[in-house]
């Protein structure tokens, strides 16, 4: 079994945001559909606008900053040069990083290029021409730059949204659960999707979607990203269910291929 | 209906702290005055400490009851509270629930000889042993402290341990890790001071406070000097987060079913000895 | 006190009856042979014929996220308000297994120094419960531990006669509200028929692993290094699925939680698990229950051996819930016969 050295709870510290602090939102190689879930936040936004001044942000409003920013908003994973060039930048300028969504935090669905020879990819893509088009290996942001809070999820959860900005303003570390997601939908005492008849990646993915798409009727596809010691096993596990071990692994790779990237 | 709570074990009682100090790198001193009076405690009980908003953490008290109007903590910057603790200051307040614990069995130490033996933060609870001892040292027999830390600078309460050391009814011995260009004292592990004590097997209390690491050795020393288990007593670290035997996150895996919180922090070694982990 | 009677047809009223006074919880169908207790207004959502719920009613006693405190921070010196939600509830269709686990937690949280919010919620209850007539299935293990006939715990309790039910009043609370509905008193051919029912029941449950539980504390006493723990380690996801479903298991987090506006905020308190990774470390990094084999051997210490001598009594009230909610199957059941195996 793996040795966890690491301490219980104790990210490094997080560098603090200023009081009414200049906010940036920029997006990557993403569907943009988790900064459209700040906008979904309805009443809250107001609250969350009331302690922040965001100076740029694609899908509300336009308007470019040239200053210094306080906390910047990463969605999207990093897909070709040009893209490590631009975060390394967006990286110098800004006291606090946030990553945001799963494309962002864990490379996310962008992540199923990496399953193929990158050549073969890019010419399926551009055709024949593939050469003049920039593109690498997709990265999650922490594989290209220093990221101080992970806000997980696709899209990712209101509630954690908040709890991260709050975290954020306070300058405090914010600690994405490390336990199965299991662990929170068994609270909401939800039906437990391998008892449907159905494979579910919750029992690899980190908690802290209070079990979003469960409660919905929906199986976890492993959008969080995979806990840090998790259950080697997988045949044990669902060999009572009668389902295969390469299917679970398949459904994995939808969100979590460029685990096999990190250093 | 909440008065019953408001009551209980979960009541916050408000603290102001009243003076604070950096001691080490990673450890700070707090002195905390309680708005409703003294706090109560006896050696070797620990607190909880919350920060409002951020969360709650044991804390063990480091000064001796006889200190009266308030009490101190050091505090190491570990964890999340711990490390924002380090940025709170005089004037600053938090909560404060307990004490909690089982002490030192100071009345049963009454009128024996006592060999402190101190490891890194373990001279924090210790500490308020032992300057308990020197308010009511006619009580005692000989007393011993031995002190190890990873460098000289990461020695705790400097000033106190230099008055220590010049006392003429204490005999104190300290020894570091890794040795410093000014240090002029023992270098190696605490282990080795051991076999220099003298100790009347008869009538003597080890007490032992350090990480979990040095227990074993210093207990196989100890042992070696045929003191009796029941008179090896050991404060034993355990994330102690109810403070009243419930929330499960502090019991020692022994047959006895004992709560870190409860049932100790402090414990005999003829107690703990079956725990599978001190 | 009395026995009353209760024709089936009339269950859909004393529900409805009981629902005018309090919030009424009783077990309903979720699909997939999974049950849950929630909250019922007449008789036909119920599943009178269910197996253990999803999660025990330990739920109302002791709810999965609690608030405890109100606090304010906007001056220097804090402020804060201890809170407590107990609405009067009734829960219906309480197995004696779940009963058993109601009486485990009361001692737990009784045993000075008490735990108010749990205690004041408690007296909020009144707990009505249903006799198992046969096994729930092959997981429970009820009979080992006492569990498969009531022991108390309750203020009514129901026996299945076929087109009646009888109900046993155990409290001067219960006796007051079949009283006040009315309910007839039970005839001596009621009584027979009962205890004919208890005595069929005697046969069809029987101790389920073979060994008596008796011998359990002694085994568990010399099972401490048992390779059965790394068997069962090896397998576990760590999940917290077998804790959070028992009755029995209380471990809780405190948490606090701050508002938007950084001045006002609450602490709360959630179920915790002892199989999660971090459960027993502490900040230094030491952590005391690293092993999945070691959470697992603490787990079932904590129901067969530590509140045996603490208690007098097992705290795995045999529901089976463990045993059907791991995907790992890990199993209760062969867990012991395993250890009682080394054992000889």
């Amino acid at each position: 079994m793996k040795k966890t050295t690491k301490p219980a709870a104790a990210p490094a510290k997080a560098p603090k945001a200023a009081a009414k602090p200049k906010v940036a939102f920029f997006d990557f190689a993403s569907c943009e559909g988790c900064q459209l879930q700040i906008t979904n936040l309805g009443e809250l936004l107001l609250d969350v606008l009331g302690a922040i001044d965001v100076v740029e942000f694609r899908e509300a409003i336009s308007e470019k900053w040239d200053k210094d920013y306080d906390v910047v908003f990463i969605e999207g994973s990093i897909a070709d040069h040009h893209a490590e060039e631009r975060i390394k930048k967006i990286r110098a300028r800004a006291k606090v990083l946030i990553a945001y969504g799963a494309c962002a935090t864990i490379g996310g669905v962008n992540g199923m290029k990496n399953s193929f020879e990158l050549d073969e990819i890019r010419a399926s893509v551009y055709g024949k021409d593939f050469k003049l088009f920039d593109s690498t290996k997709t990265k999650p942001v922490d594989q290209v730059v220093k990221v101080d809070y992970y806000i997980h999820g696709c899209p990712v959860y209101a509630p954690e949204i908040l709890e991260v900005v709050k975290h954020a303003l306070r300058g405090l570390p914010y600690t994405v659960p490390d336990n199965p997601v299991c662990a929170e939908c068994k609270l909401n005492e939800n039906v437990c999707m391998y008892e449907r008849g159905l494979a579910c990646l919750g029992p690899w993915t980190k908690a802290g979607c209070n079990s979003w798409c469960v409660n919905n009727g929906n199986i976890c596809y492993g959008c969080r990203g995979e806990v840090s010691n998790p259950a080697k096993n997988a045949n044990d596990v669902i060999s009572k269910y009668n389902l295969k071990p390469e299917l679970i692994k398949a459904k994995f790779d939808m969100y979590n291929k460029c685990k096999e990237g990190a250093k | 209906m909440t008065e019953e709570i408001k009551n209980s074990n979960w009541k916050l009682r408000k603290g102001q702290i009243i003076a604070a100090k950096q001691m080490t790198a990673t450890e700070k001193w707090f002195d905390i005055k309680l708005e409703d009076g003294d706090l109560d405690h006896e050696p070797g009980q620990f607190v909880q400490v919350e920060l409002y908003g951020i969360g709650e953490a044991p804390i063990s008290v480091c000064s001796s009851p006889t200190k009266r109007g308030s009490f101190e903590l050091t505090v190491r910057s570990a964890g999340r509270l711990t490390r924002h603790m380090h940025s709170m200051g005089k004037g600053d307040w938090l909560g404060i629930r307990g004490p909690f614990g089982k002490p030192f069995p100071v009345k049963l130490m009454t009128g024996n000889d006592l060999l402190f033996v101190a490891g890194g933060l373990g001279i924090a609870p210790l500490r308020s042993l032992i300057n308990y001892v020197m308010d009511n040292r006619r009580e005692f027999g000989k007393v011993d402290i031995l002190l190890g830390c990873k460098t000289p600078t990461d020695m705790l309460f400097g000033d106190e341990i230099a008055a220590w050391q010049k006392r003429l009814d204490v005999n104190f011995s300290c020894t570091v890790d890794r040795t410093a260009p000014d240090w002029k004292g023992n270098v190696g592990l605490i282990t080795s001071l051991i076999p220099g004590v003298h100790i009347n097997p008869e009538k003597t209390f080890g007490v032992v406070v350090g990480p979990p690491i040095m227990y074993k050795f210093v207990i196989a020393e100890l042992l070696k000097k045929n003191l009796p288990e029941r008179q090896i007593i050991l404060s034993l670290e355990r994330h102690m987060k109810c403070g009243m035997g419930k929330c499960g996150h502090c019991q020692i895996d022994h047959p006895k079913n004992y709560y870190c919180c409860k049932d100790g922090p402090t414990f005999t070694y003829e107690e703990v000895k079956e725990a599978k982990k001190l | 006190m009395n026995y009353h009677i209760l024709e089936k047809e009339n269950l859909d009223g004393f529900i409805k009856k009981l629902a005018k006074k309090m919030k009424v919880c009783a077990p309903v169908a979720k699909g997939h042979n999974n049950f849950a207790f929630e909250e019922v207004t007449s008789a036909a959502e119920i599943a009178l014929n269910y197996i253990p719920t999803i999660l025990p009613p330990k739920k109302y006693f002791m709810p999965q996220r609690e608030k405890m405190l109100d606090f304010d921070i906007s001056e220097g010196k804090p402020k804060d308000t201890a809170t407590l939600e107990a609405p009067e509830t009734a829960i219906f269709g309480v197995h004696t297994c779940d009963l058993a686990g109601i009486q485990c937690l009361n001692m737990v949280f009784s045993e000075r120094p008490r735990d108010y919010n749990y205690l004041l919620r408690k007296e909020k209850m009144f707990i009505i419960g249903l006799e198992c007539m046969a096994y729930c299935d092959g997981s429970a293990s009820c009979a080992l531990v006492g569990n498969h006939f009531p022991n108390g715990g309750y203020d009514l309790f129901f026996t299945d006669l076929g087109e009646k039910f009888i109900i046993h009043v155990n409290t001067q609370k219960g006796e007051e509200f079949v009283e006040s509905i009315g309910l007839p008193k039970a005839t001596a051919a009621d009584m027979a028929a009962l205890d004919k029912a208890r005595e069929a029941k005697k046969a069809a449950f029987q101790n389920e692993i073979g060994v008596d539980a008796k011998k359990l504390p002694e085994i568990f006493a010399k099972a401490m290094e048992s390779k059965v723990w790394h068997d069962v380690g090896a397998r576990c996801v760590s999940c917290g699925n077998c804790t959070n479903v028992c009755p029995t298991c209380y471990c809780f987090d405190m948490a606090d939680n701050v508002n938007l506006d950084m001045k006002t905020g609450t602490r709360n308190r959630t179920w915790d698990s002892c199989q999660f990774e971090t459960f027993a470390a502490v900040a230094g990094g030491e952590n005391f229950r690293e092993e999945r084999a070691h959470r697992q051997r603490h787990r079932l210490y904590r129901k067969f051996k530590y509140p045996l001598d603490k208690f007098y009594r097992s705290f795995c009230t045999g529901c089976g819930r463990c045993t059907r909610t791991c995907m790992a199957k890990i199993n209760l059941k062969d867990t012991l016969k395993a250890l009682a195996a080394e054992h000889k």
